[in-house]
């Protein structure tokens, strides 16, 4: 796309800011120029790949920060940060019932920033679903679920009830006293359901009891099962968002 | 023919007016940075809180020693401690089901425009708020203090100051708690030898509890009366045998105590809390109601966490947080 520019001002910055983002390598990239006017603001919004998920505009109640306390921008930051975390954990963790308490043992004391990496993931996780907890109670409270968001209401649930999981897979990853017994306790829950109950904690579990099968599971389920259904879920939500006239405000 | 998309969504959402230019802002900037400082300010809490505070990590898992008590993740904790006070099915899995699909139903319940994008929304939401937080949290914990039977305690320490050797009298006995209506007490109505249901003494009485933990459900092959037997239906299949009700029987004082009850309490006191608001004249509209539910149901959720998670001690007793032993 081409773009017209004002000519370059008089001065060092405005020399330096023509050098370093009006040459050929930065139009291949950002195809739009440095977001310094209007146009370009507007353009590198609706040109890239993630800050497109935004309008271009918005109304000038939805940057007050007590309209949404920015809960659900930090759910998400959150599902991101702890992808990020995530991953550097599975590099010293194999999900077995005889390694993996041990793997989790070494990343506190042989792994450079591995018990910060750790902390992270545990603390991020708690925090997630306390935001996702405020972040429902706010769209409550500000009547956000009101028509046309109907929809966009319930694709929020499912991922509170998705957080959910993904926390309540992790949980059991340490191979720890409090983690296995915790799922214990869960899958015992699970287990009374009526009619299916026993064929759905057979199925997660893949046993009678929480053994290396049902490690395995939960291990797969929270490393891609649930965080790629969460992702899709999180796709719909946001561009619901956008489909749905942006944030609620006062008609 | 040109289909015109806008037919379908609703008048409401159809008829908002345009967006005014002067009031609107650009993203970039605007938003982006503000998302952006918030990204920052939460990666630099939580790198702090990490390098403060370190994730627990308890002995290595084994399922030979069961600490006690073992608890859930402090947000499936509101549901264990459900799961002291009725049918693991209707406390586990049931009621937060049904929770669950009420707060998803709220958008097609209340289905208004007012008051959208706006806190609270509706002149006595916070009035409602306030009123339903307080009734959901009063009733879940008087509630829990009951079916824990603190209550006998408290009488029991009062009345002993005056007289050293008194004890709950056996009449009261069904109401130390919940549970006890099915194990501490015991009644009869006399019936006609002939209708005698149960495989128990047929005296001409049914007894609560034995003879009604066999009330046969129709075609029940093994107890109640001879007119209420029938053979095995064995002209089915074998498959469909499996599925029939024969040999079924109800154990009545169970499903009174872990079922009736608490449903009972879970629809009547919702209602309660709703009918007395409107007679206050708070609720008029259903987002008002919604506000009312919502805020209760997140009230019980609260409490049964604080409680589940700070006040259950070994054997799930309730202690307070400081007698809750630590596991390793």
């Amino acid at each position: 796309m081409a773009v017209s520019e004002q000519p370059p001002g008089p001065g060092l910055t405005n020399w330096l800011s023509e050098k370093l983002f009006h040459n050929y390598i930065w139009r291949s990239i950002f195809r739009s120029g440095y977001p310094s006017t209007p146009r370009n603001q507007m353009l590198v919004v609706a040109t890239n790949v993630f800050l497109h998920l935004h309008p271009t505009r918005l109304h000038k109640t939805h940057v007050r920060i007590t309209h949404t306390y920015c809960l659900g921008g930090i759910t998400f930051f959150f599902f991101l940060s702890l992808t990020v975390t995530g991953v550097m954990l599975m590099f010293y963790y194999v999900p077995a019932a005889d390694r993996a308490f041990q793997d989790v043992a070494a990343l506190e004391t042989n792994i450079r920033f591995g018990m910060l990496m750790r902390n992270l993931h545990r603390w991020m996780a708690h925090g997630m679903v306390i935001s996702v907890f405020l972040h429902m109670m706010r769209v409550f409270y500000t009547g956000s679920y009101k028509p046309p968001r109907e929809f966009n209401w319930l694709v929020g649930v499912i991922l509170l009830t998705l957080t959910l999981a993904l926390s309540f897979t992790g949980y059991l990853l340490p191979w720890d006293q409090l983690s296995i017994w915790a799922v214990t306790v869960g899958m015992n829950m699970a287990g009374t359901v009526p009619v299916m109950g026993q064929q759905q904690q057979l199925l997660l579990l893949g046993g009678f009891e929480v053994g290396d099968a049902a490690l395995i599971r939960f291990y797969t389920l929270h490393v891609i099962g649930l965080p790629l259904i969460a992702a899709i879920f999180m796709a719909v939500h946001f561009w619901r968002i956008r489909r749905d006239g942006g944030l609620a405000r006062p008609l | 023919m040109a289909v015109n998309a806008q037919a379908v969504s609703s008048e409401a959402s159809a008829t908002r007016p345009r967006r005014e230019r002067e009031q609107e802002l650009l993203v970039w900037p605007d938003l982006v940075f503000v998302e952006f400082i918030a990204a920052m300010v939460f990666t630099f809490m939580f790198v702090l809180l990490s390098t403060m505070l370190d994730a627990p990590l308890l002995n290595q898992a084994n399922l030979d020693i069961t600490p006690n008590p073992s608890k859930a993740a402090w947000y499936l904790v509101a549901l264990q401690e459900l799961l002291l006070h009725m049918h693991p099915a209707l406390g586990g899995v049931i009621a937060p089901t049904i929770g669950l699909a009420i707060i998803g139903a709220f958008p097609y319940i209340d289905r208004s425009n007012d008051g959208q994008g706006t806190w609270f929304g509706t002149p006595n939401a916070v009035k409602i708020i306030l009123f339903s937080g307080a009734f959901a949290s009063i009733f879940t914990v008087a509630l829990i203090l009951y079916d824990q039977g603190r209550h006998v305690n408290v009488i029991t320490n009062v009345v002993q100051r005056s007289d050293k050797d008194w004890q709950w009298p056996g009449k009261l006995a069904p109401f130390q708690n919940v549970r006890s209506i099915q194990t501490g007490w015991e009644w009869s109505i006399p019936v006609p030898v002939s209708a005698q249901l149960g495989p128990g003494e047929h005296d001409g009485e049914l007894n609560w509890p034995d003879d009604f933990t066999h009330v046969p459900m129709p075609f029940n092959g093994t107890s109640g009366p001879d007119w209420m037997r029938w053979g095995p239906p064995t002209f089915l299949p074998a498959w469909m045998q499996a599925m029939y009700w024969y040999d079924l029987n109800m154990n009545t004082p169970a499903f009174v105590v872990e079922l009736f009850i608490p449903v009972a309490i879970m629809v009547i006191l919702p209602v309660i809390m709703i009918l007395m608001m409107r007679k206050l004249g708070w609720i008029h509209t259903m987002r008002d109601g919604s506000i009312g539910i919502f805020t209760g149901m997140m009230a019980v959720y609260f409490i049964l966490t604080i409680i589940g998670a700070g006040f259950r001690g070994a054997g799930q007793d309730l202690v307070m947080p400081w007698d809750v032993p630590h596991i390793d």
